[in-house]
C-alpha cells in the first residue's frame, strides 16, 4: 500500500496557481468552506517612475497606452533616508493613524498593498473607503500594489501560522521585494523603502530581515514638524509607553461574546438596539427596542459599561428589584466628574464617590414612592454589536491640563469635552497642550477599554479659536456630519455646458420639449421668503368656462438636469437634503442648478413639472394630471409682498386675482385637513438678523405667521398627496413616500397628566383629529402663548416622520398623522431634497414621460436612500437650530434682557425655562438661584418646586416667570450660550 | 444481493479456480495470499473545495473518490423529544442520528437508483452509522448539529465488486474530514473560526486520538479456505461472501499506552456471489458428447442437483453455514489480522 503525495514539480503551471482557503458563515447560518484559486502573474507594476522594465510588461488600458507610474522618481527624503523613500504601511498604521496620511505636508509616495487594503475593509469600512479616496487622489501619489497577486511576493500560510504573522510576512516580503526590485533599476539614488508599523513583533522581524522599518512615532519625528503630528499617533500605539494593566483594575465588566449576544437576541432573552444618552443626565441612557413599547433605562456607568450614544448595543433587562423612575435631576458630567486628572486611573472605583451619591438620592426617591407602578424597567449594556463612533468637535477640559503641560513639549494627557453633551469626556495625549487651550478642536475615540473610566482618543485638527464664527461653523457642520466641501470636478463636470448661459430650447422641435406642454401663457408667480435664491416652486389659478378653477403647482424640473447614477446623483444622494445655517447654505446641488438653471426665476424660461387641478369653488378636486411643462414665473414674491398685494383691494390686475382665489381655495383646502384631524403643531421659532456687511447678528426676531405662507403650504401638501397616490399606483412596491406614525401613546402620558394636574385639562390622545381638538382646547385666557406652549411640548411627543419605500410598509402603515393623510410624499423642493428628486423621477416613470430606471426601481437600493435621507433630513435640522441658537447666543453678547418665559420642565434640583421671544430654553439650576444652594423640596406629584434658606422661590411647571437673559460662554461645552437668571415667579 | 457481474467464465474454469483456491495454501489467480490485499495507492485532499476528501487506485485499475460536504443544520424537534423520553440527552447513538448521514454512489454505467448501488449506499453507510462514535462527533450542541453528505465516486469501470474500495475511500475521507472550529459557547447558535487553518478533524490525530470510522472488507470462503479482497474471478467461485464491517473499540484506560487497536465486529452482510447464477458443469458421465447413453438416463426422472462430481463445476447452494461465518468474522478481527493491516496503512497516509 502507498500513500500518494502529490508533488507539483510534475506540473509546470503549478507554481503560478495558488488558493486561499476559508470558512464563511453566511446568515442563514450557512456553514462554508471557501476556496478560491489565485492565478500569479509577474506583470503586475511596481509604478515607480524610476523603473522601467515594468512598463514594458505591465498590462495596457483599452486604448493600447500604458497606465502612467504612479510613485514619484524622486520622492521626498527624511532625516534618516536622505535619499527619498517609499512608504508601505501595515493594516495597523491605517487602523490608527489614517488622519496622519491625509496631511498635506508629509506621507506622499505610498505603497498600499492589496493585502493591507483587504484587511482594513474587514476591519473598518469608513477607514477603507478614506483610504481608497486616498488612493484616488492625483497629488498624494498612493499607489495599489497587488502583492498577493504577484508571483514573487506572494507567499503561502506556513503550518502552525496565524492569519496575522501570515500577513505581516506578506507585507515584509513586498517591501524586500521593491527594494530589490528597484536596485535592479540601477539609477543613482535609489529610495529607500520602508515599512511602517506598530506592532513591535513586527518591526523586530523586520529590523532582522535587513528591512527599513519603523515605528508611526519615530517616523513622524524624522519629519519637518513631526512634532505637530505625533499627537495623530493614538495613545494606545504609542511605542514602548504602554502601560501594563495590572490585573484587577477592570473597572467595567466584560462583554459577552458575539455568538452568546446572537443567540440571546433571537432567543428574546436579550435585546439589541441604539443607545441614546439621555440629553438632561449623562449617566442615564435609554434604548428602544422591538421587544417592548416603552424604551428600556440604563443607569449608571457600570450599567451603560462603555456603550457611547449612537451604539448599537445589546442589553439585558436587570432584576424587578433594580428597576427604576428615570431621574428626575439634572446631572452633567462636568459638574460631578470635575476635579478628575487625566493621569490618574489607577485605583479609581467605576463610580466615583459623587456620582455614587447622585445615585443613592435616586434610590432613596424611588423608594419613598408608594406608587410602585411608577418603577421603569432597567437594563444594562452586555455588549455592543457595533460602535457607531465618529469625530468629535469638543475642547480641551482647562482643569484637567496640569501645569507643566502648559510649558513643556513633553505629551500630556487632557480631556477633551465633546459639544455634544450626550459624549462622554475623552482623554486625549497630546503634546500641544498650550496651542491647543482654547481651541475648538477634532478628536476620535480610538478605544474604551475595561481597564480605563474614559475612552480614550487622539487629536485630528484644530478649527481655530473657540468662538471665531468659521471654527464654530465648521464645528456645527461636523457635529451634525454635513457635506461641506466643495463639489467634486466630477460632479461639475455634469453639469450643463452651457452654464449660466443655458436656456430653454427655442424650438418646440428640440428634444428638450418632447412630451412637454408649453405652458408660457400662463400667469405664474412664486411665493417664497425674502431672499430666496433657490425657487422650487410656483403657482397659478385660472377660472375655468364651467364655473371651476384650474389651479397648478409647478416644480422645477430637477429630474431633467440630474440624471439617475451620475457624480452628481450620487453626491445629491449622500447629500440628501440643502442645510440652511443663519448665515449659510449648504447644497445639495451645485450652484448653477439650484440657484439658476432648476430655479423658477421671474422673467425667464424654465423647464417643471406641472401639476394641474381642476377644482370646484369648494376646492373639491375634480380631476388632476401631471405633466412635464415650459413656464414663464411673471414675478417672484416674498411673502411680505404677496401678502400686501393680496391685501391692497387697489390691486385688480389678473395676477393678484389669480393669487387671491389661490387664496381663498387655500383657506378650504386647510379647513379640509383640519376637520380630517391634521394637528397644527409648533416649535419655537425665530430668525435672527444680520447686518448686511459684516453679516454680524444685530437681532432676533420669532417669525410672523403669514396667509401667504399657508397658502403656498396648502398647495404643496396638495400637490404631495396627488403625487403621492400617483406613484404608488404605478409603483407599489417601490415607491419612496414619507410616513408620520401615530405616537405610543405612552408617549403623552408625562403630558397629559402634567395638564391634569396643574390645569384640570384633558388630552385626549385616541386619534391625531382628538389630539388636535383637545389641544384647541388648552388655552388660558391670561396667557395666549400658553397654548402655544402646549403644542411645542406636545411636539416633542411625536415621532420623527420618516422616508420609506412603499414595499417595506403595509397601506395603513403609510398614513401620515401630522397632516391626517393617508398617504403622503415629498415632491415639491427637489432642488434641496433628494427625497423630492426621486419622486419625480418616479412619476415622471409613472406617467411615461421616461422608461423607468433601475435606480428608482430596485427596493433595496431605495431602502438604503431612504435610510440615509432619513438621517441627513434630521442632521439638517439640528444643524439648523444649533446654528440658530449659536447666533442667538452672539445676537445677545453683552446685552441683558429681562424676559418672559415658561417653566416648560422641572427637576428635583431644577428647572427649564423657555424663552418665546428668542425661541430659547435654558436650564436654571437651584445652585443658580443663590449662594449657598437653597434647600429644595421637591412634590413629583404636583409638579412644584419650593425652595427655601437662602432664597424661597416657588416654581410650578407651566408657570410664567421673569428671567434675566444673558449670554454666557458655557465653559464646558465652550458655547457661548444663553444664561438664564430666575427674578420672579408670576 | 447479486455482485452485479457476470463472470464469463467455462463451467471447466469456474471448476479449475475453485479447485485451486480450495487448495491449502489456496493459489489465486494473482498469486497473492489468502490475506493479501491487492496494492492501492491512496491520496486524501483532491478536492478542494470539500471538507475531506480521498481517492484510492487499487492496482487493478479501479479507482474512487470521494468527498464529504458538512453543513449547520438545526437538530429537530423530535430528537429532543427522543432525549427527553430517557435517551439521556447525549444526542447521540439512536437511530435519529442516521439522517445526519447522506450518502451517495455513483458507479459508472449503473443508474444511481439501481438495487445494487442503492445496496452498496445502504451497506455503506449503515456501517458508518451502526458504530455509533460519528454521531456524536457531529453534535455541535443542543440544537445544532453538522449534517455530512458524503459523494463517493467509482471513477473507473466497475472491474470488480467495489464495496471494499469504496469503504476504504470513505474511511480515508472521513479520516481526512475537518470542521470548522466552534467559537460560541454551549447552546448559542454556533459561531465559526473563519481561518480554515484551524479547522479541526472529525476524527482527531496525534494525542487525542480517537475511534476511526469503521471500514467494510469483503471476505469470502472457498472450501475451507477464507479468502480476503478477492478479485472478480475469485469471487465467481465463492462459496459464501460476507461484508465485514470492522470499527474500533474504545480501549479502556488501563490499556491506553499499548500498542495496538482493539477491534470489534460492526455490521456483517452477506452478499449474494455471482458463483450463484453461473452454470453448472456437466460431468463427462452424463454428457451426451462423451458418448454417456442418453437412453438410460431418459427413464428415470432427472435428478434437480446431480451429485458433485469431482472436477466440474457445480454452482454452490444453500446459504452459509453459521460456522463458516463465525470462521470468517473471526479471520477478520484477529490481532494482527486483515483488518489491523488495512487501517495501518490507512493510517500511514499523509492527510495533509
Amino acid at each position: 500500500m502507498a500513500s500518494l503525495k502529490r508533488s507539483f514539480d510534475s506540473d509546470p503551471l503549478a507554481a503560478n496557481i495558488s488558493s486561499k482557503v476559508y470558512v464563511r458563515s453566511t446568515k442563514s447560518g450557512k456553514v462554508q468552506k471557501i476556496v478560491r484559486e489565485v492565478y500569479l502573474r509577474q506583470d503586475i507594476p511596481c509604478s515607480s517612475k524610476l523603473c522601467k522594465t515594468c512598463l514594458a510588461t505591465a498590462p495596457k488600458t483599452a486604448s493600447g497606452t500604458p497606465i502612467p507610474p504612479v510613485l514619484s522618481n524622486a520622492p521626498a527624503g527624511t532625516k534618516n533616508f536622505p535619499q527619498g523613500h517609499y512608504i508601505v504601511p501595515d493594516t495597523n498604521a491605517f487602523l490608527t493613524a489614517m488622519d496622519l496620511f491625509e496631511q498635506d505636508s508629509a506621507f506622499y509616495d505610498v505603497i498600499v498593498l492589496q493585502i493591507v487594503l483587504e484587511e482594513l475593509r474587514n476591519r473598518s469600512l469608513p477607514l477603507y473607503n478614506r483610504l481608497v479616496s486616498l488612493t484616488k487622489s492625483e497629488d498624494k501619489r498612493f499607489y495599489v500594489f497587488f502583492n498577493e497577486f504577484r508571483l514573487e511576493t506572494h507567499i503561502p500560510r506556513l503550518e502552525g501560522e496565524t492569519v496575522n504573522d501570515r500577513n505581516d510576512r506578506a507585507v515584509r516580503k513586498a517591501v524586500a521585494w521593491y527594494g530589490e526590485h528597484l536596485a535592479r533599476t540601477k539609477v543613482k539614488t535609489i529610495p529607500a523603502v520602508v515599512m511602517l508599523s506598530n506592532d513591535r513583533d513586527n518591526l523586530r522581524k523586520a529590523k532582522a530581515e535587513g528591512i527599513h522599518a519603523c515605528s508611526l512615532a519615530e517616523y513622524v519625528k524624522q519629519l519637518k514638524g513631526g512634532e505637530r503630528l505625533l499627537d495623530m499617533i493614538p495613545e494606545t500605539e504609542d511605542g514602548d509607553v504602554i502601560k501594563e494593566k495590572k490585573p484587577g483594575q477592570l473597572l467595567y465588566p466584560e462583554y459577552f461574546t458575539m455568538s452568546k449576544m446572537m443567540t440571546g437576541v433571537k432567543s428574546g432573552l436579550l435585546h439589541q438596539g441604539t443607545f441614546n444618552v439621555s440629553p438632561y443626565n449623562y449617566l442615564e441612557g435609554s434604548i428602544r427596542v422591538p421587544a417592548f413599547p416603552k424604551a428600556l433605562l440604563v443607569l449608571g456607568r457600570e450599567n451603560i459599561n462603555r456603550a457611547v450614544d449612537g451604539d448599537l448595543v445589546v442589553v439585558e433587562v436587570l432584576p424587578k428589584e433594580q428597576w427604576k423612575e428615570p431621574s428626575t435631576q439634572v446631572i452633567e458630567e462636568e459638574t460631578i466628574a470635575k476635579n478628575e486628572n487625566p493621569d490618574a486611573d489607577e485605583g479609581e472605583d467605576v463610580i466615583s464617590e459623587k456620582e455614587r451619591k447622585a445615585l443613592q438620592e435616586e434610590v432613596k426617591r424611588t423608594q419613598s414612592k408608594t406608587t410602585e407602578g411608577h418603577a421603569q424597567p432597567t437594563a444594562r449594556v452586555v455588549g455592543v454589536i457595533k460602535r457607531n463612533w465618529r469625530q468629535y468637535v469638543g475642547h480641551i477640559d482647562q482643569s484637567s491640563v496640569s501645569q507643566s503641560g502648559q510649558q513643556g513639549r513633553k505629551q500630556d494627557s487632557v480631556f477633551v469635552i465633546p459639544m455634544d453633551k450626550k459624549i462622554p469626556k475623552i482623554r486625549l495625549r497630546t503634546r500641544q497642550v498650550a496651542e491647543l487651550v482654547g481651541k475648538r478642536i477634532l478628536v476620535t475615540i480610538d478605544a474604551w477599554d475595561r481597564g480605563s473610566r474614559h475612552p480614550t482618543g487622539h487629536f485630528i485638527r484644530s478649527l481655530g479659536e473657540l468662538e471665531t464664527k468659521a471654527a464654530e461653523t465648521e464645528a456645527l457642520l461636523l457635529e451634525y456630519d454635513v457635506q461641506y466641501r466643495p463639489f467634486p470636478k466630477t460632479v461639475l463636470d455634469c453639469l450643463p455646458k452651457e452654464g449660466h448661459d443655458w436656456k430653454v430650447p427655442a424650438s418646440t422641435d428640440d428634444p428638450g420639449w418632447r412630451d412637454r406642454q408649453d405652458l408660457r401663457d400662463l400667469l405664474i408667480c412664486s411665493i417664497d421668503p425674502i431672499g430666496c435664491q433657490d425657487i422650487d416652486d410656483a403657482l397659478h389659478s385660472r377660472p375655468l368656462p364651467n364655473g371651476n378653477i384650474e389651479a397648478g403647482v409647478h416644480i422645477a424640473d430637477v429630474s431633467h438636469f440630474v440624471r439617475p447614477n451620475n457624480a452628481m446623483d450620487t453626491e445629491a444622494s449622500i447629500r440628501g437634503t440643502t442645510v440652511y445655517l443663519v448665515d449659510k447654505r449648504i447644497d445639495m446641488l451645485p450652484m448653477l442648478l439650484g440657484t439658476d438653471l432648476c430655479s423658477l426665476k421671474p422673467y425667464v424660461e424654465r423647464y417643471a413639472f406641472s401639476v394641474l387641478w381642476e377644482l370646484t369653488p369648494d376646492a373639491d378636486i375634480v380631476n388632476m394630471r401631471f405633466t412635464k411643462s415650459v413656464i414663464k414665473s411673471r414675478e417672484a414674491f416674498s411673502y411680505e409682498q404677496a401678502q400686501l398685494k393680496v391685501d391692497d383691494a387697489s390691486q385688480q390686475d389678473d395676477l393678484t386675482k389669480s393669487i387671491r382665489t389661490l387664496m381663498a381655495l387655500s383657506r378650504k383646502l386647510k379647513q379640509k385637513r383640519m376637520d380630517a384631524g391634521a394637528l397644527s403643531l409648533s416649535s419655537p421659532e425665530v430668525k435672527v438678523q444680520m447686518e448686511s456687511e459684516t453679516s454680524d447678528p444685530i437681532d432676533v426676531k420669532t417669525k410672523q405667521h403669514l396667509d401667504t405662507m399657508s397658502l403656498v403650504e396648502e398647495f404643496m401638501l396638495l400637490a404631495n398627496v396627488s403625487v403621492a397616490r400617483k406613484i404608488y399606483e404605478a409603483f407599489p412596491q417601490t415607491a419612496l413616500l414619507r410616513r408620520h406614525g401615530a405616537p405610543p401613546k405612552t408617549n403623552f402620558d408625562e403630558l397629559a397628566n402634567q395638564l391634569r394636574v396643574k390645569k384640570g385639562l384633558e388630552l385626549n390622545v385616541e386619534s391625531s383629529r382628538a389630539l388636535a381638538d383637545s389641544l384647541d382646547k388648552c388655552v388660558d385666557e391670561k396667557e395666549p402663548f400658553f397654548n402655544t406652549l402646549i403644542r411645542i411640548m406636545a411636539t416633542r411627543c411625536m415621532m420623527a416622520a420618516e422616508y420609506f419605500c412603499s414595499g417595506t410598509q403595509a397601506y395603513p402603515e403609510f398614513r401620515h398623522y401630522g397632516l391626517a393623510s393617508e398617504i403622503y410624499t415629498h415632491f415639491t423642493s427637489p432642488i434641496r431634497r433628494y427625497a423630492d428628486l426621486v419622486a419625480h423621477r418616479q412619476l415622471a416613470a409613472a406617467i411615461e414621460y421616461e422608461a423607468v430606471h433601475p435606480s428608482v426601481r430596485s427596493r433595496g437600493r431605495l431602502e438604503a436612500v431612504c435610510k440615509n435621507i432619513n438621517v441627513r433630513h434630521r442632521n439638517a435640522q439640528l444643524a439648523g437650530r444649533a446654528s440658530i441658537a449659536y447666533y442667538v447666543g452672539q445676537a445677545l453678547r453683552g446685552k441683558a434682557t429681562e424676559e418672559d418665559g415658561f417653566v416648560m420642565k422641572i427637576f428635583s434640583n431644577g428647572f427649564v425655562v423657555l424663552v418665546p421671544r428668542f425661541g430659547i430654553e435654558s436650564l436654571i439650576r437651584l445652585r443658580d438661584l443663590a449662594e449657598p444652594e437653597p434647600v429644595a423640596s421637591f412634590d413629583a406629584e404636583t409638579y412644584t418646586l419650593r425652595t427655601s434658606g437662602s432664597r424661597e422661590v416657588a416654581v410650578e411647571l407651566f408657570q410664567k416667570v421673569r428671567v434675566r437673559v444673558t449670554d454666557q460662554k458655557d465653559e464646558t461645552t465652550g458655547k457661548r450660550g444663553v444664561k438664564m437668571e430666575f427674578i420672579r415667579a408670576y | 444481493m447479486a455482485s452485479t457481474q457476470h463472470v464469463l467464465l467455462s463451467p471447466a474454469e469456474l471448476a479449475y479456480l475453485h479447485s485451486s483456491l480450495s487448495q491449502t495454501p489456496p493459489i489465486r489467480p494473482d498469486g497473492r495470499t489468502a490475506t493479501q490485499f491487492r496494492p492501492l495507492v491512496a491520496e486524501t485532499g483532491i478536492l478542494p473545495g470539500t471538507n475531506g476528501s480521498a481517492r484510492i487506485c487499487f492496482a487493478d485499475g479501479t479507482e474512487a473518490i470521494v468527498g464529504v460536504k458538512a453543513e449547520v443544520e438545526a437538530t429537530g424537534r423530535q430528537e429532543e423529544e427522543g432525549d427527553e423520553e430517557g435517551e439521556g440527552g447525549s444526542g447521540n447513538g439512536n437511530g435519529n442520528g442516521s439522517d445526519w448521514v447522506e450518502m451517495s454512489v455513483e458507479i459508472p454505467g449503473v443508474r444511481d437508483d439501481d438495487s445494487g448501488t442503492a445496496f452498496l449506499a445502504a451497506m455503506l453507510s449503515e456501517a458508518v452509522v451502526a458504530d455509533g462514535g460519528l454521531v456524536g462527533r457531529l453534535r455541535i450542541n443542543g440544537r445544532f448539529h453538522w449534517k455530512l453528505y458524503l459523494d463517493i465516486l467509482l471513477i473507473s469501470p466497475p472491474l470488480s465488486y467495489p464495496l471494499p474500495l469504496l469503504s476504504l475511500t470513505t474511511h480515508l475521507a472521513l479520516l481526512a474530514t475537518r470542521l470548522p472550529r466552534l467559537k460560541s459557547e454551549g447552546d448559542e447558535d454556533p459561531f465559526f473560526d473563519d481561518d480554515w487553518a484551524a479547522a479541526t478533524y472529525l476524527y482527531p490525530r496525534g494525542e487525542k486520538r480517537t475511534r476511526r470510522p469503521p471500514v467494510t472488507l469483503l471476505v469470502m470462503a472457498v472450501g475451507k479456505n477464507i479468502i480476503f479482497d478477492p478479485s472478480k474471478e475469485e469471487l465467481a467461485v465463492a462459496d459464501v461472501t460476507l461484508a465485514v464491517s470492522v470499527g474500533e473499540e474504545s480501549k479502556p484506560d488501563s490499556e491506553k499506552q499499548k500498542r495496538g487497536r482493539r477491534l470489534k465486529l460492526v455490521a456483517v452482510r452477506t452478499v449474494d456471489p455471482p458463483s450463484r447464477l453461473t452454470p453448472p458443469g456437466v460431468p463427462n458421465a452424463v454428457n451426451a458428447a462423451y458418448g454417456a447413453g442418453g437412453r438410460q438416463k431418459q427413464t428415470g426422472p432427472r435428478p434437480v442437483e446431480p451429485e458433485a462430481v469431482e472436477g466440474v463445476w457445480r454452482a454452490p447452494r444453500g446459504g452459509a453455514k453459521p460456522v463458516v461465518m463465525a470462521a470468517l468474522v473471526q479471520k477478520t478481527l484477529e490481532a494482527g489480522g486483515v483488518a489491523d493491516e488495512v487501517l495501518d496503512a490507512l493510517d500511514g497516509v499523509d492527510l495533509g
